[in-house]
């Protein structure tokens, strides 16, 4: 049988990684917000009862869905550590790529796994007092949404990197898409105050605003890896842009494609 | 306005062709505005909603108080469009100098905010007592955050002078102006939407 | 009459001021026995007033004036969708209430 091309491809990691982070962030927004429906998040002012009927809602989703976020949600790694790679790739110090993998490899605790953990053990047993089941609705959506401290600094280390960076590896628009991304998020902040409202963890402000920014910030940093990928040439100077696309009329009738 | 220094000033580009700061900067300035204008919406949305409260909660705002903040935050941007214009006719020591009054103004906007906090929590107006107050100290520390960022962005212009000098055509002088001008921008943006008062 | 780019920046300097100082007056003007109504009235004109500062920061301040057409272009789109949204926004909210 003939050795598969890409086996071969000194990309084939690279590859890997980016695959994986798509794959990731589908799986990622399909349980939260499909199979266990924790996004949007639920309501702040619940009283124990109302809190009650929502895991009872959600009872099955929250298991099955928290459950592959258990198996398969090492795969946060990847896009870690693809993005990681870019800041190394970059002429800036190494300090830059280490503070930043460290950052988010820490904050995926808290911002992350903690409420995946939270719901799991509210949904396992109904008959639990209601008091408690509150307790942990609380810790769950508080943890996730209140913790984006980390996540924000983490972004400004990308930021800063972009901006210093004399390999252009990113453009420097998307140094400034980071800046907006952090800025959403501060406004998080404020949702340990408020129980209601638009600044509460479900707020028009603190969540949905967030997440319309996120969902580009996180649409757009996936492409520009992908092309960062392309441009790849291992080297420690300036990545070199793609080539022009030619167009169609011009291409030979069999071209060998690479990625 | 003597005429030497509009002699040494290159005549303006009308045809078009000279792009102020960089295309990155504006696509900064496009997401931002947009973002701060639908937390403005919100803000008018939820006003519209329950008027006479927000009114209420309004009236213990002074509107000379915001007006005075909105002129030095103006002049601040008037001082950053004079420095680059010095920038540009290569007279750098007073286009420095004009950058460190930019940043000054910005201070002195600040301890005005301050000022204006100070009182209202004095009054018992704090973050948590009516739904005016959320958006007031919201919109107003969001905006409060954004002026920080230029102090940064000032600050690299004034302190690095590789960059400074050698972009004689003005570049990098006119990004950090874009994004210092950027906050009065916002900042005019709250001062007539929270400062109006019906007396 | 050519105005020196000075001048003409001290200009748009001046008439920011004086459209900020007219907020005082709007203020002082909506002196109703409609409270709602003049609110209403002082919200769109401050509103306004507002979009124009905004573009004349941006045509004057930030040099778009002498921008690419490109630019100036967006910017005032930027302008318009501003325009558009808040006082949208108002409008739909005001309906909405009543």
């Amino acid at each position: 049988m003939k050795r598969p091309a890409w086996l071969d491809d000194p990309k084939r990691e690279l590859w890997f990684a980016w695959y994986a982070t798509v794959a990731f962030y589908s799986l990622y927004s399909v349980a939260f917000f499909i199979i266990t429906r924790t996004q949007p998040p639920g309501k702040p002012w619940y009283g124990p009862d109302q809190v009650v009927g929502w895991f009872a809602d959600r009872h099955s989703g929250l298991l099955v869905g928290f459950a592959l976020i258990f198996v398969l949600g090492g795969f946060s790694a990847t896009s870690i550590a693809l993005i990681t790679y870019s800041i190394r790739r970059m002429s800036v110090s190494r300090a830059f790529a280490y503070s930043y993998l460290i950052l988010y490899a820490v904050s995926a605790v808290p911002g992350f796994l903690f409420i995946c953990v939270a719901m799991t053990v509210g949904a396992m047993r109904p008959e639990r007092s209601a008091e408690l089941q509150q307790w942990l609705y609380d810790l769950g959506f508080l943890s996730f949404s209140g913790t984006m401290g980390v996540f924000l600094v983490g972004s400004l280390i990308w930021m800063a990197a972009i901006l210093l960076d004399q390999n252009r590896v990113f453009p420097r628009w998307f140094a400034y898409l980071n800046l907006c991304n952090a800025l959403t998020e501060v406004v998080i902040a404020p949702s340990w105050i408020f129980q209601r409202g638009v600044l509460a963890w479900n707020g028009e402000i603190a969540w949905w605003m967030d997440v319309v920014v996120f969902g580009i910030y996180t649409g757009v940093f996936i492409f520009l890896l992908r092309k960062m990928i392309r441009r790849e040439d291992f080297g420690t100077g300036p990545l070199p842009d793609l080539p022009p696309r030619r167009p169609p009329h011009t291409r030979p009738a069999r071209e060998a494609v690479t990625s | 306005m003597t005429t030497t220094e509009d002699a040494l000033e290159p005549a303006p580009a009308t045809d078009g062709s000279r792009m102020p700061g960089e295309a990155d900067m504006w696509f900064f300035v496009f997401f931002e505005s947009l973002l701060f204008t639908s937390y403005f919406c919100v803000y008018l949305y939820f006003r519209t909603q329950n008027e006479a409260a927000f009114l209420q909660a309004q009236s213990h705002l002074l509107p000379w108080l915001g007006v005075l903040d909105t002129i030095v935050l103006v002049t601040s941007s008037w001082v950053m469009a004079r420095c680059v214009q010095l920038a540009r006719a290569g007279r750098h020591h007073t286009a420095k100098r004009f950058a460190l009054l930019t940043a000054g103004l910005g201070v002195v906007f600040l301890a005005l905010k301050m000022v204006e906090w100070v009182r209202l929590i004095d009054a018992g107006e704090t973050f948590t007592s009516n739904d005016f107050m959320q958006y007031y100290f919201f919109l107003t520390g969001i905006h409060a955050v954004h002026l920080l960022i230029a102090f940064v962005v000032l600050g690299i212009l004034v302190y690095h002078p590789v960059r400074s000098a050698t972009a004689l055509a003005g570049d990098h002088r006119d990004v950090r102006d874009v994004l210092a001008h950027d906050r009065s921008l916002l900042g005019g943006h709250i001062r007539h939407a929270l400062h109006r008062e019906v007396t | 009459m050519k105005l020196s780019a000075k001048t003409r920046l001290f200009a748009a300097w001046f008439v920011l001021v004086a459209i900020t100082l007219s907020y005082l007056w709007i203020d002082h003007a909506a002196n109703a026995r409609d409270m709602l109504l003049a609110s209403t009235a002082v919200t769109m004109a401050a509103i306004g007033f507002a979009l124009v500062k905004v573009r004349i920061i941006l045509r004057e301040f930030m040099d778009v004036r002498h921008a690419p057409p490109l630019l100036r272009r967006f910017t005032d789109l930027l302008v318009a969708i501003m325009a558009v949204a808040l006082l949208g926004t108002y409008i739909v909210g005001k309906a909405v209430a009543s």
